[in-house]
Protein backbone atom coordinates (compact mmCIF):
# COMPACT_ATOMS: atom_id res chain seq x y z
CA UNK A 1 0.00 0.00 0.00
CA UNK A 2 1.03 3.59 -0.61
CA UNK A 3 -0.88 5.77 1.80
CA UNK A 4 -4.42 4.58 2.44
CA UNK A 5 -5.66 4.48 -1.10
CA UNK A 6 -3.07 3.14 -3.49
CA UNK A 7 -2.57 -0.59 -3.61
CA UNK A 8 0.13 -2.31 -5.59
CA UNK A 9 -0.05 -6.05 -6.14
CA UNK A 10 2.08 -8.49 -8.05
CA UNK A 11 -0.24 -9.93 -10.68
CA UNK A 12 2.13 -12.52 -12.08
CA UNK A 13 5.77 -13.49 -12.29
CA UNK A 14 6.98 -15.08 -15.52
CA UNK A 15 10.67 -15.66 -15.74
CA UNK A 16 12.21 -12.21 -15.31
CA UNK A 17 8.97 -10.37 -15.99
CA UNK A 18 6.83 -9.16 -13.14
CA UNK A 19 3.40 -7.73 -13.83
CA UNK A 20 2.17 -5.23 -11.29
CA UNK A 21 -1.39 -4.19 -10.68
CA UNK A 22 -2.08 -0.72 -9.34
CA UNK A 23 -5.37 0.17 -7.72
CA UNK A 24 -5.81 3.86 -7.14
CA UNK A 25 -8.72 6.25 -6.74
CA UNK A 26 -9.78 8.25 -9.78
CA UNK A 27 -8.04 11.36 -8.50
CA UNK A 28 -4.62 9.75 -8.88
CA UNK A 29 -3.12 9.43 -12.33
CA UNK A 30 -1.24 6.27 -13.09
CA UNK A 31 0.77 6.31 -16.30
CA UNK A 32 3.31 4.06 -17.81
CA UNK A 33 6.73 5.59 -17.85
CA UNK A 34 7.06 4.87 -21.58
CA UNK A 35 4.16 7.19 -22.32
CA UNK A 36 5.74 9.99 -20.31
CA UNK A 37 9.06 9.46 -22.02
CA UNK A 38 7.49 9.32 -25.47
CA UNK A 39 5.71 12.63 -24.91
CA UNK A 40 8.84 14.20 -23.48
CA UNK A 41 10.87 13.06 -26.51
CA UNK A 42 8.22 14.35 -28.89
CA UNK A 43 8.25 17.72 -27.11
CA UNK A 44 12.02 17.98 -27.38
CA UNK A 45 11.90 17.04 -31.05
CA UNK A 46 9.11 19.54 -31.73
CA UNK A 47 11.19 22.30 -30.12
CA UNK A 48 13.82 21.93 -32.89
CA UNK A 49 11.39 23.58 -35.27
CA UNK A 50 12.82 26.01 -37.79
CA UNK A 51 11.77 29.65 -37.52
CA UNK A 52 10.52 29.52 -41.11
CA UNK A 53 8.65 26.28 -40.72
CA UNK A 54 5.19 27.82 -40.91
CA UNK A 55 5.76 29.61 -44.18
CA UNK A 56 5.33 26.55 -46.34
CA UNK A 57 2.86 24.63 -44.24
CA UNK A 58 -0.55 26.07 -45.04
CA UNK A 59 -0.14 25.23 -48.73
CA UNK A 60 0.63 21.64 -47.88
CA UNK A 61 -2.34 21.53 -45.65
CA UNK A 62 -4.75 22.60 -48.35
CA UNK A 63 -4.21 19.23 -49.95
CA UNK A 64 -6.11 17.68 -47.07
CA UNK A 65 -9.30 19.10 -48.50
CA UNK A 66 -10.85 19.90 -45.14
CA UNK A 67 -12.86 23.02 -44.70
CA UNK B 1 -9.47 47.87 -23.34
CA UNK B 2 -7.28 50.44 -21.70
CA UNK B 3 -3.82 49.69 -20.44
CA UNK B 4 -3.43 46.48 -22.40
CA UNK B 5 -0.07 45.19 -21.34
CA UNK B 6 2.38 44.21 -24.03
CA UNK B 7 5.12 41.71 -23.35
CA UNK B 8 8.28 41.48 -25.43
CA UNK B 9 9.46 37.97 -26.16
CA UNK B 10 12.74 36.88 -27.71
CA UNK B 11 11.93 34.22 -30.30
CA UNK B 12 13.83 32.36 -32.99
CA UNK B 13 12.97 35.12 -35.42
CA UNK B 14 13.76 38.03 -33.19
CA UNK B 15 11.78 39.99 -30.67
CA UNK B 16 8.04 40.07 -30.92
CA UNK B 17 5.43 41.95 -28.94
CA UNK B 18 2.54 40.00 -27.53
CA UNK B 19 -0.50 41.24 -25.61
CA UNK B 20 -0.38 39.81 -22.11
CA UNK B 21 -3.76 38.15 -22.59
CA UNK B 22 -2.17 35.71 -25.04
CA UNK B 23 0.17 34.41 -22.36
CA UNK B 24 -0.62 31.23 -20.49
CA UNK B 25 0.84 29.82 -17.32
CA UNK B 26 1.60 26.09 -17.33
CA UNK B 27 1.94 25.51 -13.56
CA UNK B 28 3.70 22.20 -14.25
CA UNK B 29 5.47 23.22 -17.44
CA UNK B 30 5.38 20.71 -20.28
CA UNK B 31 7.21 17.40 -20.28
CA UNK B 32 10.93 17.85 -20.83
CA UNK B 33 10.68 21.58 -20.13
CA UNK B 34 9.20 21.54 -16.65
CA UNK B 35 11.06 24.66 -15.50
CA UNK B 36 9.51 26.80 -18.22
CA UNK B 37 6.07 27.90 -17.15
CA UNK B 38 4.88 30.74 -19.35
CA UNK B 39 4.12 30.56 -23.06
CA UNK B 40 2.51 32.94 -25.50
CA UNK B 41 0.15 31.65 -28.18
CA UNK B 42 0.76 33.68 -31.32
CA UNK B 43 -1.02 33.55 -34.63
CA UNK B 44 1.37 33.54 -37.56
CA UNK B 45 0.37 35.66 -40.57
CA UNK B 46 1.33 32.82 -42.89
CA UNK B 47 0.57 30.02 -40.54
CA UNK B 48 -2.98 29.17 -41.51
CA UNK B 49 -4.33 26.82 -38.89
CA UNK B 50 -0.94 26.61 -37.18
CA UNK B 51 0.09 28.83 -34.31
CA UNK B 52 3.31 29.44 -32.47
CA UNK B 53 3.71 28.76 -28.80
CA UNK B 54 6.71 30.77 -27.60
CA UNK B 55 8.33 30.46 -24.20
CA UNK B 56 8.15 33.87 -22.57
CA UNK B 57 11.14 34.09 -20.25
CA UNK B 58 13.56 31.48 -21.52
CA UNK B 59 16.06 31.54 -24.30
CA UNK B 60 14.26 31.15 -27.64
CA UNK B 61 12.07 28.12 -27.32
CA UNK B 62 9.12 27.70 -29.62
CA UNK B 63 6.63 25.06 -30.59
CA UNK B 64 4.13 24.87 -33.40
CA UNK B 65 0.66 24.02 -32.18
CA UNK B 66 -2.62 23.40 -33.94
CA UNK B 67 -6.22 22.39 -33.36
CA UNK B 68 -6.32 18.59 -33.76
CA UNK B 69 -9.89 18.69 -35.05
CA UNK B 70 -8.53 19.98 -38.37
CA UNK B 71 -7.00 16.68 -39.28
CA UNK B 72 -8.65 14.35 -36.79
CA UNK B 73 -12.32 15.36 -36.53
CA UNK B 74 -13.02 12.41 -34.27
CA UNK B 75 -10.37 13.41 -31.73
CA UNK B 76 -11.76 13.06 -28.23
CA UNK B 77 -9.82 13.10 -25.02
CA UNK B 78 -10.52 11.91 -21.53
CA UNK B 79 -9.79 14.66 -19.06
CA UNK B 80 -9.26 13.78 -15.43
CA UNK B 81 -10.53 15.75 -12.51
CA UNK B 82 -7.02 16.52 -11.32
CA UNK B 83 -6.11 17.89 -14.74
CA UNK B 84 -9.05 20.25 -14.61
CA UNK B 85 -8.14 21.26 -11.06
CA UNK B 86 -4.62 22.32 -12.06
CA UNK B 87 -5.98 24.84 -14.54
CA UNK B 88 -9.20 25.71 -12.66
CA UNK B 89 -11.30 24.71 -15.63
CA UNK B 90 -14.68 24.41 -13.91
CA UNK B 91 -16.58 24.41 -17.17
CA UNK B 92 -14.92 21.89 -19.45
CA UNK B 93 -16.77 23.25 -22.49
CA UNK B 94 -14.72 26.45 -22.12
CA UNK B 95 -11.45 24.56 -22.51
CA UNK B 96 -9.36 24.70 -25.67
CA UNK B 97 -7.30 21.77 -26.88
CA UNK B 98 -4.23 22.21 -29.06
CA UNK B 99 -1.60 19.67 -29.98
CA UNK B 100 2.11 20.16 -30.54
CA UNK B 101 3.26 19.59 -34.11
CA UNK B 102 6.72 18.33 -35.03
CA UNK B 103 7.94 19.64 -38.37
CA UNK B 104 10.97 17.81 -39.73
CA UNK B 105 13.06 18.92 -42.72
CA UNK B 106 10.49 17.47 -45.05
CA UNK B 107 7.29 19.14 -43.87
CA UNK B 108 5.25 16.40 -45.56
CA UNK B 109 6.41 14.20 -42.75
CA UNK B 110 5.10 16.40 -39.99
CA UNK B 111 3.43 14.75 -37.06
CA UNK B 112 1.20 15.79 -34.21
CA UNK B 113 1.41 14.66 -30.63
CA UNK B 114 -2.10 13.37 -29.98
CA UNK B 115 -1.14 11.55 -26.82
CA UNK B 116 0.12 14.63 -25.00
CA UNK B 117 -2.40 17.34 -25.91
CA UNK B 118 -2.38 20.79 -24.34
CA UNK B 119 -5.51 21.86 -22.49
CA UNK B 120 -6.01 25.61 -22.06
CA UNK B 121 -8.31 27.55 -19.79
CA UNK B 122 -8.71 30.80 -21.75
CA UNK B 123 -10.44 32.57 -18.88
CA UNK B 124 -7.86 31.86 -16.18
CA UNK B 125 -4.95 31.82 -18.68
CA UNK B 126 -3.80 28.49 -17.33
CA UNK B 127 -2.76 25.42 -19.29
CA UNK B 128 -1.53 21.89 -18.88
CA UNK B 129 -0.07 19.14 -21.02
CA UNK B 130 -2.16 16.03 -20.55
CA UNK B 131 -0.87 12.49 -20.67
CA UNK B 132 -3.41 10.20 -22.30
CA UNK B 133 -3.41 6.50 -21.62
CA UNK B 134 -5.59 5.91 -24.66
CA UNK B 135 -3.53 3.69 -26.99
CA UNK B 136 -5.53 4.94 -29.99
CA UNK B 137 -3.46 8.10 -29.99
CA UNK B 138 0.25 8.29 -30.57
CA UNK B 139 2.86 10.98 -29.99
CA UNK B 140 3.73 11.00 -33.70
CA UNK B 141 0.52 11.05 -35.67
CA UNK B 142 1.27 11.74 -39.31
CA UNK B 143 -0.86 14.66 -40.44
CA UNK B 144 -0.43 14.76 -44.20
CA UNK B 145 -1.12 12.08 -46.74
CA UNK B 146 -3.71 10.05 -44.92
CA UNK B 147 -6.61 8.74 -46.88
CA UNK B 148 -8.57 7.20 -44.09
CA UNK B 149 -9.45 8.92 -40.90
CA UNK B 150 -9.63 7.34 -37.53
CA UNK B 151 -7.27 4.47 -38.12
CA UNK B 152 -4.03 4.98 -36.29
CA UNK B 153 -1.98 2.86 -38.67
CA UNK B 154 -3.61 3.77 -41.95
CA UNK B 155 -1.23 5.05 -44.59
CA UNK B 156 1.91 4.42 -42.61
CA UNK B 157 3.33 2.22 -45.33
CA UNK B 158 2.12 4.22 -48.30
CA UNK B 159 4.21 6.69 -50.17
CA UNK B 160 1.69 8.41 -52.40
Amino acid sequence: MIGDEIEITVVSVKGEKVRLGIKAPGSVSVHRKEVYLAIKEANIEAAQVDAKALESLPDLFKGQGKS
Amino acid sequence: MEGKKIVVIATKFGQIEVPEEHIYLFPEGILGFSEIKRYAIVQSPKGGPFQWMHAVESAPLSFVVCDPILFRPDYRIFVRREDIAVIHLDDISKGIVLVIVTIPKDPQEMTANLQGPLLFNPLAKLAKQLVLNDPTYTVRYKIIGRETKGEPDAGSDKTN
